[in-house]
């Protein structure tokens, strides 16, 4: 809360001054600075943060890394006279698919399908679920009613389940993957979101804001909403992993274009040869899913240690 | 609350979150069109397309669609499977056989190497064998199931070749009776080892692959609850009494962990039902899920909705069943509504 409050009790001043903004912006900006230290800390976490930045670097360079194909770079190249070949063969460095598709090449630019696919589904995912919880948690009543109804149904069934459904409705295509796993992912952040708030209103400190007169709105967005913080960065982080692991398995299943340069795609091309002893275009690309699944993990749990003073490290 | 109405409200919920879920299916179903294509080829005139569209009441208005629909799976009657050209209705059985059998065995090692896994960790805290249980558990949530299935493939396929692919070895397989649809138990009715064996063998990596995220849930679970459990005072009481250590983590701290751990059975097993689309793609089982795949391949909905309504009411009843057990094992938890 801001400054004490003298009696007769009056509406609190709407726009505090200029300099209390700025000393707000920087304890926040040290507090974050200070997780970020004590996430780093960990060395797993450490390990998993250099592996995403080496992933978003490769995915930044694409162009320089390998030259893009034309008209459509993300589109594997194919070299017919190269086909099913194992890695360090000249110009294909990690070997080619049965279609001649350079597997490098798949892995770097799909880099870049995995990145835009983790980013949109999150964002898509966080932005309903914040909301539907919200809503829930702090109107209740009715409200709170039909949107739990709605996630209860949504949870009904298993999330790669419902998502395979929508994008077999939609047509195969990663775009719609990416729809899909947006159509689905919410549900878990509405009702994280929910809880929260639904305990944070207990608190006193929200009775206390209630009786100085602050409004719903300032009460929600300064009392409740920033209690879910904690557990909806750590969420988002481990589902920056996850959407891309679903992805990859529905577009594994062969839901996204054929040739697309995509990681789960890839290992779909390679399923085949695997059992006839063409074991690399399955093994880099699966790994690359791994690589970007475990990174995320590793930070998630970084962050759930450095934001929560309850946990011991344990 | 006491259990006994706790389960019966939640049944009596059941249906209706069904329905809601049936609702769900369908209108998803539909927001692409008419599940037509599956039914007709280039070769039909339009004449012929009307007619087909006509015999499964393509023509009428959704809500009418949507009800002789919900009548039909009222009924036993799921509707045509394109892809299997047979009856949804008659193909489910043995599919859904097929499928639990393998889950069962997926489910027998996500039990019992979760709940040993996380035990052992627990009562070796910051310990090596903890270390490698926590490594266990982030992989476990981290893997492709799909890479993670290729990579043992490679290894005891391709490099050790001992694992067959399918379900099992035809000659073998037709040699016997099958009561039960679960192959292992007819191999066991019918006295017959090298099925047996047979059934084990094409069992047992794909039952890994789809256990093993389900089994770091729950040893990550059993594992921290272990933890906890160790902070408390009839642990020291039991040390006290001279109750040796071994039986301390199994008769008290591993009891009383196993509570928690119960909640994520649910979890662990809705992996397993999303996991088996997967899985029976790559390893060529002949179940529900593999069929899953196909039907979304081929936009044959009635064996997509058949399949989501099944996992759906599976995914339920395990969650119930699951809440039950925990309020029964844990008399402290107040059941709501």
């Amino acid at each position: 809360m801001g400054a004490a409050t003298s009696l007769p009790l009056r509406r609190r001043s709407r726009r505090p001054s200029r300099g209390w903004r700025l000393r707000s912006f920087r304890a926040r900006a040290r507090r974050s600075s200070d997780v970020a230290r004590r996430t780093l800390r960990s060395p797993t976490a450490l390990v998993g943060g250099v592996i995403i930045l080496l992933i978003l670097i490769m995915a930044l360079l694409a162009p320089v890394l390998v030259e893009p194909n034309v008209p459509d770079p993300y589109q594997m190249p194919r070299d017919w006279a190269a086909i099913d070949m194992p890695p360090g063969t000249p110009g294909h460095v990690l070997g080619t698919t049965p279609t001649g598709g350079d597997v490098l090449y798949g892995i770097v630019w799909g880099a870049r399908n995995s990145v835009r696919l983790a980013f949109i589904v999150v964002t898509i995912t966080l932005t309903v679920g914040v909301a539907v919880g919200s809503i829930a948690g702090f109107l209740g009543g009715r409200w709170d009613d039909v949107l739990m109804r709605i996630v209860d149904v949504v949870m009904t069934v298993p999330e790669l389940i419902l998502a395979l459904a929508v994008v077999a409705v939609l047509g195969p295509s990663f775009e719609n993957i990416i729809l899909s796993l947006a159509v689905v992912g919410w549900a878990d952040y509405a009702r994280v979101v929910r809880a929260e708030i639904m305990t944070a209103r207990l608190n006193e400190y929200v009775e206390a804001a209630r009786v100085l007169g602050d409004s719903r709105w300032r009460i929600f967005l300064k009392d409740l909403l920033p209690n879910t913080l904690t557990p909806i960065i750590v969420l988002s982080t481990i589902d920056f992993g996850k959407t891309v692991l679903v992805g990859a398995g529905l577009s594994f299943i062969g839901l996204a274009e054929a040739g697309l340069a995509e990681w789960g795609n890839l290992v779909s091309e390679g399923s085949d040869g695997v059992v006839v002893g063409s074991w690399w275009v399955a093994t880099f690309a699966g790994a690359m899913v791994f690589l970007w699944a475990i990174s995320f993990n590793l930070v998630g749990d970084g962050l759930r240690d450095a934001l929560d003073p309850k946990s011991d490290h344990r | 609350m006491a259990p006994v109405d706790y389960a019966l409200r939640r049944l009596i919920k059941l249906p209706l979150l069904l329905l809601a879920v049936s609702l769900l299916v369908f209108s998803l179903s539909r927001v692409g069109g008419s599940p037509i294509g599956i039914y007709i080829n280039h070769e039909m005139t339009p004449a012929e397309v009307a007619e087909v569209a006509e015999r499964y009441g393509l023509d009428e208005p959704l809500h009418r669609q949507y009800l002789a629909w919900l009548g039909g799976v009222l009924q036993g009657d799921l509707g045509w499977s394109g892809v299997s050209v047979a009856p949804v209705a008659d193909v489910l059985p043995q599919k859904l056989m097929a499928s639990l059998e393998l889950s069962l065995f997926a489910f027998a090692i996500v039990i019992v190497l979760g709940v040993g896994i996380g035990t052992y960790a627990g009562a070796r805290q910051n310990r090596l064998a903890d270390h490698i249980s926590r490594v266990i558990s982030i992989v476990g949530s981290s893997l492709p199931i799909f890479w993670f299935a290729f990579v043992l493939l490679i290894v005891f396929y391709l490099i050790l070749p001992i694992a067959p692919i399918g379900r099992s070895d035809p000659d073998i397989y037709n040699s016997i009776s099958h009561p039960t649809g679960l192959y292992t138990v007819d191999a066991l009715l019918n006295l017959n080892l090298l099925a047996f064996r047979d059934a084990i063998s094409h069992l047992l990596l794909p039952a890994v692959v789809l256990g093993f995220e389900g089994m770091a849930t729950i040893a990550r679970v059993m594992r921290s609850s272990m933890v906890d459990e160790f902070h408390e005072d009839y642990v020291d009481m039991a040390r006290a009494k001279g109750v040796p250590e071994a039986a301390v983590v199994k008769r008290h701290v591993r009891r009383n962990a196993l509570v928690p751990t119960v909640t994520v059975i649910g979890v662990a097993f809705g992996l397993m039902l999303q996991g088996s689309v997967i899985v029976e793609l790559i390893f060529q089982w002949p179940g529900v899920g593999r069929w899953m795949a196909d039907a979304v391949l081929r936009g044959d909905q009635a064996t997509m909705m058949a399949f989501i309504l099944v996992a759906a009411v599976i995914f339920l009843l395990v969650n119930l069943i699951v809440d039950i057990a925990y309020a029964y094992l844990d008399r402290r938890v107040e059941l709501g509504t």
